[in-house]
């Protein structure tokens, strides 16, 4: 099958380039999260991203390098009597704790793929249905196809449904699986075949028909005739002219057909 | 024995002198490249372009394989094992360790090149290896590594835990390694080191956190540093101060140095692209400008002094680095001799300036999809619209993260006068999801949102207008690409082809199918009188020639 996602570039590592976060022990963290907006949050913030009194701890160095506490043991033991921290007699174990809440909350902040996108369900809803009825009844149907599909995703996924539709889907009685794409290619004899294109580039094509049959042509200057119908085409054209507004409205609507 | 250790054990028992040992000559630096490839883009001006006509548009349908070399990465039998880290407990498994993204030098019939923590000489004639050295990491982003500098028998690469280490390049022997920055504060290093002079310049990089860019020269010898320069402000006073909020904001303010850098020996100036500030996808804690990030510099060379700037991407909210190859084309535009610098920038924008003034000439849009500009100000800069910047419920945003183009790199050829760059169109929503007044690391959170395909462009550099544009629809955009005087343009097209194509007009004129996509720049260079085409893909390097 064709990918039609992007080629990794760049600096934005995928997540397997970046590796498994380890992750600490849940109760430790949670033990540490106590005793630290307990002890640490009045001066630096119960979120460790600092106050009035003490500085950002996820940005902080000493943070950044410590390990299992080793560094930032002795700080909390001997406090910084020139900066106004006190010291606090903890215990191996809960100064461990509290490096490991700190490392869990630097690892979030660090961890993009981790984010928790929030709500997003902000727009009109009727200005949303009137888009729907302009836009979008000529294929689909609040009462057929998407008949309660505010309740199968939840508002982001929905979103995406109309942002970037998958290329893959069932319909039909019975139902049968459908592919966005299909190729003709068409022989200089008037011969054509129409698939699932499999492979497309400058030098071949080739495609899967109906039946199962896999089929494969040389191309070049004189042909044959390749012609690609993309049965989404208007989604991606969709993106050209609808406005953030349109979105967050489209999105509310979508959200009620529950 | 196998042949492998019997070339490993003559170069280090028999005939070091007669295969390895390859001293490179300064001059070849500031002069076009023809018998050798002795830095990152072949030469300073990052043109990549190659005055070597023996292969060309007549003879190109008879070019062929010489030899592939696949590289085998982490510490196999005959590696020599240098680094501070552990010894791993199997081989690597990221996809970036065993993916050529550097551009080999090739000195004296050797090719050097690199992928994170690893590094080989090859034997140019034959495709075997000569030597190869890993190094044992202490961690950071294993996406990718550059490639190498040299300085006579010297080399020089960076490792994903930010050591600058320098190799002998005759055994393949460590001679130094030092730290350049803090891998728990998740720098992480990928760019060649690019020698001028006695200077060894470095760069370095990691977003994920919020912590300040800065480039490096280091001594050849000892690879002590001889400067280094901040991409933002320290502290209030500096240069660029006026346009953060605070001290604070600055000194967390990314502007990462991660692709190397051109140079221009008559201005003595380093021309470098940084990256975007910190946090990234929201500028709530960064208001303003936000100087040096996302800008293409010009350093004096010997003192990392500012000459001027220019900044593609003011206060950027989507990633989008400057750091694209700043490439130095000397042509005449009414009458006038001009030095110019062209940048395509993965903002979108396609960029012409004047680099001994850092003034802009030309700033034309290179993708129709992109939607994030109000439009260009008088000084040439784009003008970023605020209602593109992430929000909680999401804004659709083109281009994305990703960008327009990204580091594959461009090529100018002066005979057509064209700048060559491959590019992506497609959006992404952008959904803010750390509403804390100070967000931290990335900030909000990207999903694709259409993808509309990839295309090779040749841009007129005196008008910005697309004189040609071959489209992909299902693939190919930013690829490595070189000229030559053969009037050829050899690049990859994102379905696993090298192709060459007619610089002039777009025709396709030869291809072979590779068992990977073309993962770095093309290069070429003359050896024992015959040319040779080579590239990477994936974990494997191909060297093609026609034979006489």
């Amino acid at each position: 099958m064709i990918a039609t996602a992007m080629l990794a570039f760049g600096q934005t590592p995928s997540p397997e380039a970046r590796g498994p976060v380890p992750k600490s022990d849940p109760a430790s963290i949670a033990r540490g999260r106590e005793s630290f907006v307990g002890a640490c949050g009045f001066c630096h913030g119960s979120n460790a991203k600092g106050g009035e009194k003490g500085p950002d701890l996820l940005r902080s160095v000493i943070v950044l390098d410590d390990e299992h506490g080793k560094a930032i043991g002795p700080v909390i033991l001997r406090g910084r009597p020139d900066k106004g921290m006190p010291r606090f007699p903890y215990s191996p174990q809960q100064i461990l704790d509290i490096s490991n809440f700190l490392h869990d909350a630097i690892s979030n902040a660090a961890d993009r793929d981790s984010y928790k996108i929030l709500n997003i369900v902000t727009g009109d809803a009727k200005l949303g249905q009137a888009y729907f009825s302009g836009h979008c009844v000529s294929c689909h149907s609040v009462t057929g196809d998407l008949k309660g599909i505010g309740a199968r995703y939840e508002p982001v996924t929905l979103q995406g449904k109309f942002l970037q539709p998958d290329s893959t889907w069932t319909e039909g009685t019975p139902p049968h699986p459908v592919n966005a794409f299909s190729v003709t290619v068409t022989l200089p004899t008037g011969n054509s075949f129409t698939g699932v294109p499999v492979n497309y580039d400058d030098f071949n094509v080739s495609l899967r028909e109906p039946s199962g049959a896999y089929r494969s042509f040389k191309r070049g200057k004189d042909g044959p005739r390749v012609e690609i119908h993309n049965r989404l085409q208007f989604h991606l054209d969709l993106l050209m002219h609808i406005s953030d507004a349109e979105i967050h409205n489209l999105t509310a609507y979508l959200v009620t057909l529950k | 024995m196998n042949s492998i250790f019997f070339v490993s054990a003559l170069c280090a028992a028999l005939i070091p002198a007669a295969i390895c040992g390859q001293t490179l000559d300064p001059a070849l630096l500031t002069r076009p490249a023809t018998d050798s490839w002795p830095t990152y883009h072949g030469d300073y001006s990052g043109r990549r372009f190659s005055t070597l006509s023996q292969i060309n548009r007549s003879n190109v349908r008879h070019l062929t394989l010489s030899w592939i070399f696949r590289i085998k990465v982490g510490i196999t039998p005959n590696a020599i094992v240098g680094g501070e880290g552990p010894i791993p407990e199997g081989p690597p498994s990221d996809p970036g360790v065993s993916t050529i993204k550097s551009t080999p030098l090739m000195v004296n019939g050797v090719l050097y090149f690199s992928t994170p923590d690893n590094a080989w000489a090859v034997d140019a004639r034959s495709g075997r290896e000569i030597w190869h050295y890993t190094w044992k990491t202490r961690g950071g982003i294993h996406i990718g590594n550059r490639g190498m500098g040299m300085f006579g028998d010297w080399l020089f690469f960076e490792t994903p835990d930010n050591y600058l280490v320098s190799l002998d390049a005759r055994t393949g022997k460590e001679r130094w390694h030092k730290e350049i920055a803090d891998v728990k504060q998740e720098y992480f290093s990928t760019p060649a080191p690019i020698v001028v002079g006695n200077h060894v310049l470095v760069g370095t990089g990691g977003d994920s956190l919020d912590v300040p860019g800065f480039l490096e020269s280091h001594d050849p010898e000892t690879g002590e540093i001889q400067w280094k320069w901040w991409s933002a402000p320290l502290k209030k006073g500096d240069p660029g101060f006026e346009t953060w909020p605070d001290e604070y904001a600055m000194r967390h303010g990314g502007g990462m140095t991660w692709l190397p850098g051109t140079y221009d020996p008559e201005l003595h100036l380093y021309f470098l692209g940084t990256g975007n500030p910190n946090p990234v996808l929201t500028g709530r804690s960064r208001k303003g400008d936000n100087l040096y990030t996302c800008s293409i510099v010009a350093l004096n060379v010997d003192t990392g002094k500012l000459a001027w700037y220019f900044q593609p991407s003011p206060h950027d909210t989507h990633d989008w680095d400057a750091a694209q190859t700043p490439v130095l084309i000397d042509t005449v535009i009414d009458g006038q001799p001009r030095k110019l610098l062209a940048q395509a920038n993965r903002n979108g924008y396609f960029f012409v300036l004047d680099r001994a003034t850092g003034k802009d000439i030309l700033t034309a849009p290179m993708i129709r999809t992109m939607n994030w500009s109000k439009g260009i100000s008088s000084n040439g800069q784009p003008i970023p619209d605020p209602g593109k910047e992430a929000t909680v419920d999401g804004v659709l945003v083109s281009p994305p993260t990703g960008g327009a183009t990204n580091w594959p790199p461009p090529s100018f050829d002066p005979e057509t006068g064209l700048f060559y760059v491959g590019t992506s169109q497609a959006f992404s929503m952008f959904y803010l999801t750390d509403t804390d007044p100070h967000p931290e690391g990335w900030g909000a959170a990207e999903r694709d949102a259409g993808y509309f395909g990839g295309d090779l462009e040749a841009i007129d550099i005196k008008t910005g207008k697309i004189a040609w544009d071959h489209h992909y629809p299902f693939g190919g955009g930013p690829v490595g690409i070189l000229t030559t005087a053969g009037k050829l343009l050899f690049t990859g097209d994102g379905s696993g082809h090298l192709m060459a194509f007619d610089p002039a007009n777009g025709d396709i004129l030869w291809h072979a199918g590779l068992a990977d996509d073309l993962s770095n720049g093309p290069e070429t260079y003359l050896l024992d009188g015959q040319q040779y085409i080579v590239v990477g893909a994936g974990d494997q390097l191909y060297a093609f020639t026609v034979e006489p």
